[in-house]
């Protein structure tokens, strides 16, 4: 019973119910008018969400049995972090100081890992564009600096 | 006969067709770029429009626009991921088609369905560009409300084979489009305390997380397997006989994008997920769509492109802009002198003419360079992956932030780019949760005015006018078409089961 409840489908399809239910708390709780939509919306989610659980579980259900082959751990979620912590700092660091190593970190999985090549292709993907959107084309882009320079 | 006369000739100096040749060219390469779009391609050649003429100016402006809504079916087709939120409906059939080996016919196909939507749109504006506005006019909240019910739909015909998925996808990007302000009341919504979400979710954040950003993660975590390729890209135009035999699919998209652009508040990427919808019902060839049909290619470019043709209608007839990018060029429009209003027609009846022309124009200009422009991306594609893929991240981050300036937009793109890989690992589809996006705020706003026209009676939308009751027969036949389909799809296979089971002892 717990191999399949932690199956990656039921997971997600528990997770999708469980924020569909903590929205819908949320909705429940606000003004009627403004929150008439949300509710409706969000009780649909909930049923189909639902729904989609009881069918993973049944789905998954006869499989438990069957052994996985252990597997490499991925760096995805690495690229996943790196993506979403570069984001966040842009509010206070600017958008250039995040975005070279993620830039950079993004070369290096996708196994651009000579040196030249990896330090040529952060400074022309990650600085150029910058330059170009920000300086040339003027763009305005989170800025580090009030006067906008970095 | 002689104001468009002299329109033509206002519409062919050296000055205007440069300004096409630069704009279409700009446009078609931004619209490619992940991330950025139509918006991002205004705002950069605005301020170069200042010095110039009215006619060069939308020129310029034009070529942008109609460029980029076509340059982003380029990447959409290539690497799965939209250029722009007008060219998601492409990936249905466009990235199986790659998948098939098939990217030539897919580009062409794009190609060419762009530039019969967009010039088709260009006639019947100059010729029902008055009579469309007047009936665009008798569009209020509840026909609205029965059209987006209408165009709802598509996520029902998308979603086959995961109806549920998709239902629930769409309700997130339903969800989604209702984060921030209360569109009647002002009255905050779902933005626990965060002053920054007040403004509500942006579409090209969220479009740029699930397509490109999560394209990202898929590609990287099977970046040993045989997806992580990129094909050459070329160009080949359909044969006349290919357009013959598919012609009334080409006539269909063009009429459905022309008819919502004239619609305020709608736009191309609606227009496109309306004209998919209707060529899952009415397609001869509906059963392919999804796994590399060029109808579905057609459906969704030629509508696209029509919109931007027929956005013009309510701009310049009505001074309403259907949307962020029309409301761009009626600014430009208002910078040079143009007034957009009822008494446009008659006060610079000339100049609008010079636009229409202009248009046509653009959409050659086109077909010109789609194969100069295609082939830059096949240089670019031919690059390691990790360059491809740290130039989409960096893209991607690029045209979530530039729309409105918000850093908050880019921790929504990852946050969606992170959610998007996980459901598309779950098998579920994407293209819902842009639809209820997209969608949503004209459905509640629409709804909501509705209820208060009519006083909390809903029953009555259905008998509110003509054009309201006949878009909800529509629906209601829509209806009992797919669940008759289904049913018999059901039937069918059950049939074939059994056969199949009877058949097996005598064969063994």
């Amino acid at each position: 019973m717990l191999a399949t409840l932690i199956h990656p489908r039921v997971l997600t399809a528990l997770a999708l119910l469980v924020a569909g239910a903590g929205l819908s708390i949320t909705a429940w709780q606000g003004p009627e008018s403004a929150m008439l939509v949300p509710r409706i919306v969000l009780t649909i989610w909930c049923v189909m969400a639902l729904a989609i659980l009881v069918g993973e579980l049944i789905r998954q259900a006869p499989r438990q049995r069957t052994a996985k082959a252990p597997r490499a751990r991925s760096p995805l979620p690495l690229l996943m972090a790196a993506v979403l912590i570069a984001a966040v700092a842009t509010a206070s660091l600017g958008f250039l100081i995040p975005v070279l190593p993620l830039v950079a970190l993004t070369l290096w999985l996708f196994r651009i890992r000579r040196p030249l090549p990896l330090v040529l292709g952060t400074i022309v993907i990650g600085g150029g564009l910058w330059f170009l959107f920000h300086h040339v084309l003027m763009i305005r882009l989170p800025a580090l600096l009030t006067n906008g320079v970095i | 006969m002689d104001v468009i006369l002299a329109a033509v000739g206002d519409a062919f100096t050296w000055q205007a067709l440069l300004a096409i040749v630069i704009g279409t060219w700009a446009g078609i390469i931004i619209g490619g770029l992940p991330g950025l779009g139509s918006v991002v391609g205004l705002t950069i050649f605005l301020p170069f429009t200042f010095g110039m003429d009215v006619i060069t100016s939308m020129a310029l402006l034009i070529g942008v626009y109609c460029g980029s809504v076509y340059g982003g079916s380029i990447t959409a087709i290539l690497i799965n991921t939209p250029g722009t939120p007008q060219s998601a409906a492409t990936t249905f059939d466009g990235y199986p088609m790659t998948q098939q080996g098939r990217v030539d016919e897919a580009l062409g196909w794009a190609t060419f369905a762009s530039f019969f939507g967009g010039v088709l749109s260009c006639v019947l504006l100059i010729f029902c560009a008055p009579q469309l506005a007047k009936f665009a006019v008798n569009f209020g909240s509840i026909e609205v409300f029965a059209l987006v019910c209408l165009a709802m739909l598509c996520i029902v015909g998308i979603s086959r084979g995961s109806l549920l998925k998709g239902l629930v996808c769409g309700m997130m990007g339903f969800f989604f489009s209702m984060v921030g302000s209360d569109p009647i009341t002002g009255a905050d919504r779902f933005t626990f305390g965060t002053y920054a979400l007040s403004s509500g979710l942006d579409l090209i954040p969220v479009v740029v997380g699930a397509f490109a950003l999560s394209e990202v993660f898929v590609r990287f975590s099977s970046r040993d397997e045989e997806a992580t390729t990129i094909p050459e890209a070329r160009l080949r135009f359909p044969g006349l006989r290919d357009i013959g035999r598919r012609l009334i699919e080409l006539v269909r998209g063009s009429f459905i994008g022309s008819f919502v652009g004239a619609l305020p508040g709608t736009g191309a990427a609606a227009a496109a997920f309306i004209s998919y919808a209707a060529a899952q019902k009415l397609s001869p060839r509906r059963a392919n769509l999804g796994k590399g049909e060029p109808d579905g290619i057609i459906a969704s470019e030629s509508s696209n492109n029509a919109v931007t043709g027929s956005a013009f209608i309510p701009t310049l007839a009505l001074g309403i802009p259907g949307d962020v990018v029309t409301a761009m060029m009626m600014g430009a429009m208002v910078i040079h002198g143009i007034t957009p209003g009822v008494r446009l027609m008659q006060d610079q009846a000339q100049t609008v003419y010079a636009l229409f022309v202009v248009l046509i124009i653009v959409n050659v200009a086109m077909l010109v360079l789609s194969k100069p422009s295609i082939g830059l991306f096949r240089y670019l594609f031919k690059l390691p992956l990790g360059f491809v893929m740290g130039g989409i991240v960096m893209f991607s981050f690029i045209g979530a932030v530039s729309v409105r300036g918000n850093p908050l937009d880019l921790v929504v793109a990852a946050l969606t780019g992170i959610l998007a890989y996980v459901l598309r690992r779950g098998g579920y589809p994407l293209a819902p949760l842009v639809i209820g996006m997209v969608l949503g705020p004209a459905l509640e706003s629409s709804l909501r005015r509705g209820l208060l026209i009519s006083r909390g009676d809903f029953l009555s939308f259905f008998t509110h006018s003509g054009i309201a009751t006949t878009l909800f027969v529509l629906i209601g036949l829509f209806l009992i078409w797919t669940v008759t389909a289904g049913v018999l799809e059901w039937r069918a296979r059950a049939a074939t089961r059994r056969k199949a089971a009877s058949a097996q002892p005598v064969s063994e």
